[in-house]
């Protein structure tokens, strides 16, 4: 479903992505792991098609982004970083906006933003002006904007930043019961969230990935060393493993 | 049909903010003062003759000449005033505030977005002018006594100056694809704007085929045969070519954000 190969990206002498690898098949959750400032932003706007890649391809559903951008906007959505709104306008208007750029049929319009609205709490305050929302309601906003059109790929940059602890719940359920139907790559520098919605996990350090296996084979690949008897040692918690991979 | 659904966000944008309110007030507050003041000059000139006696001279004033031909000069300029007001967050904000990731990760092209906002743009500078449309009307309606308005003159003067500002958009939309701050972008586009109307003083110092060339250059010099009730294709050419010039340039600049 996702495809990456050989992907690299560079700002004149800074590497921001180095030879990144990777696939995600269909229905699959990716969490996407690294520090700040690793690289998993310029990652996401790469495979979203917003930046070019320096070298490297990078395929969605079967198309390159870079020969096919269309055909590849068309299956995607996407939440940055910062939610991509309009203060001026309310939370309906702005949904009917962007499902009419993504290419939803004009009458089911309404019962698209009436779908995703409902799946991210956004339908208690549809009326309301954007620009007077608290950040976790923007950010419920945003992760319904992505969800609009149902595309068969999600790429989430971040997308429980901001949310009180019980908002956070709530979303980690929805992208999980997302999974199956979509295939989601999500990123975050929050490592519970990966154990609690991801299957796979890709971590990255300074562009580079040290990392790329299920949870449990990380688990595994990283436990303490074998004792004299055979017996294996403590496992180590994600945190440490983290810690261990991204600081060298 | 992408690049409705922009225009119809844009308008939304215009009119939940003061912006487009602001800018209809200023423009008739200012456009009402001229119009009183050429009037005022219509009065006096009519009662000059008509103390003299001389009904040649009466039969020879028209609103036209007298009022609307100064009236659409002076309201091209306040166009320069306001127009880069009307343009500058058209792109410069949608990269300040990063909204135009959205844009650029969904199936629209950069010709939906180049020409849904300058449609939004242009709806707002038509409304605008439709606004001063009362001063014709009122002169029509109070001014029983005379020949009353040339509707096919003040028409297509206001077509000229339609497409002069339409003009001025198209440069404003371009300077705020090349930045993402607003207050730069206005400022930018106001000088340019200033340019095209302070060039043509430079034409009386000048000769020859160059003088043509500079009053070529001149926006405003292009609004006044429209004003005088004719259509001429230099100046409908030269309208036209600018608006193509701002899309063209505006659209590459649109396209190149995607490769920086």
């Amino acid at each position: 479903m996702i495809e990456v190969s050989h992907l690299v990206k560079s700002y004149r002498d800074l590497k921001a992505v180095q030879d990144l690898s990777f696939e995600v098949k269909s229905g699959e959750i990716l969490g996407f792991l690294g520090p700040n400032g690793a690289g998993k932003t310029t990652t996401m706007r790469i495979l979203t098609g917003v930046l070019p890649p320096t070298s490297g391809t990078a395929k969605i559903c079967g198309f390159d982004v870079f020969e096919q951008p269309m055909e590849v906007k068309k299956r995607i959505g996407y939440l940055p970083e910062t939610p991509p709104l309009y203060p001026e306008m309310t939370v309906r208007d702005y949904l009917r906006f962007v499902a009419r750029i993504k290419g939803v049929a004009s009458k089911q319009i309404e019962s698209e933003v009436e779908r995703t609205a409902t799946a991210t709490h956004c339908d208690l305050f549809i009326e309301r002006v954007i620009g007077n929302l608290s950040k976790g309601q923007r950010q419920r906003v945003g992760l319904s904007q992505a969800l609009l059109g149902n595309p068969e790929v999600l790429i989430l940059d971040e997308p429980t930043v901001g949310l009180d602890p019980a908002q956070i719940i709530e979303v980690r359920e929805l992208i999980k019961g997302l999974a199956g139907k979509h295939t989601i790559i999500l990123s975050t520098h929050i490592l519970p969230e990966v154990t609690a919605t991801c299957q796979k996990a890709l971590i990255i350090a300074h562009g580079k990935m040290v990392a790329y296996d299920t949870l449990d084979g990380l688990r595994a690949a990283h436990s303490g060393a074998v004792a004299a008897d055979g017996t294996p040692g403590p496992a180590l918690s994600l945190e440490e493993i983290f810690l261990k991979l991204t600081s060298a | 049909m992408n690049a409705i659904a922009i225009a119809r966000k844009e308008l939304n944008i215009y009119f939940s903010t003061p912006i487009a309110y602001v800018m209809f007030t200023l423009f008739t507050v200012v456009g009402s003062y001229f119009f009183l003041q050429l009037l005022g000059g219509y009065e006096q000139a009519s009662m000059y003759f008509m103390q003299v006696n001389q009904p040649e001279m009466m039969n020879r004033l028209n609103f036209q000449d007298m009022i609307f031909r100064n009236l659409f000069g002076n309201l091209g300029v306040i166009l320069i005033f306001i127009v880069p007001f009307l343009t500058m967050r058209l792109l410069a904000e949608e990269k300040h505030s990063r909204t135009i990731e959205l844009l650029y990760t969904t199936p629209i092209t950069p010709g939906d977005i180049v020409i849904g906002k300058y449609l939004a743009a242009i709806s707002i500078l038509f409304c605008t002018l439709a606004l001063t449309l009362i001063y014709p009307v009122l002169l029509q309606v109070l001014a029983r006594d005379t020949s009353g308005v040339e509707w096919h003159s003040v028409i297509l003067g206001y077509v000229g100056l339609f497409l002069l500002g339409a003009a001025y958009m198209a440069l404003g939309l371009f300077v705020s694809s090349l930045t993402d701050s607003q207050v730069v972008a206005a400022l930018i586009t106001f000088v340019l704007l200033l340019m095209t109307w302070i060039i043509g003083w430079a034409a009386g110092q000048t000769e020859g085929t160059m003088r043509e060339f500079v009053t070529y250059l001149s926006a405003v010099s292009h609004l006044d045969s429209f004003s005088k009730g004719t259509v001429s294709l230099k100046d409908t050419l030269y309208f036209f070519s600018v608006i193509v010039l701002g899309l063209f340039a505006t659209h590459r600049a649109v396209e190149a954000h995607r490769w920086s």
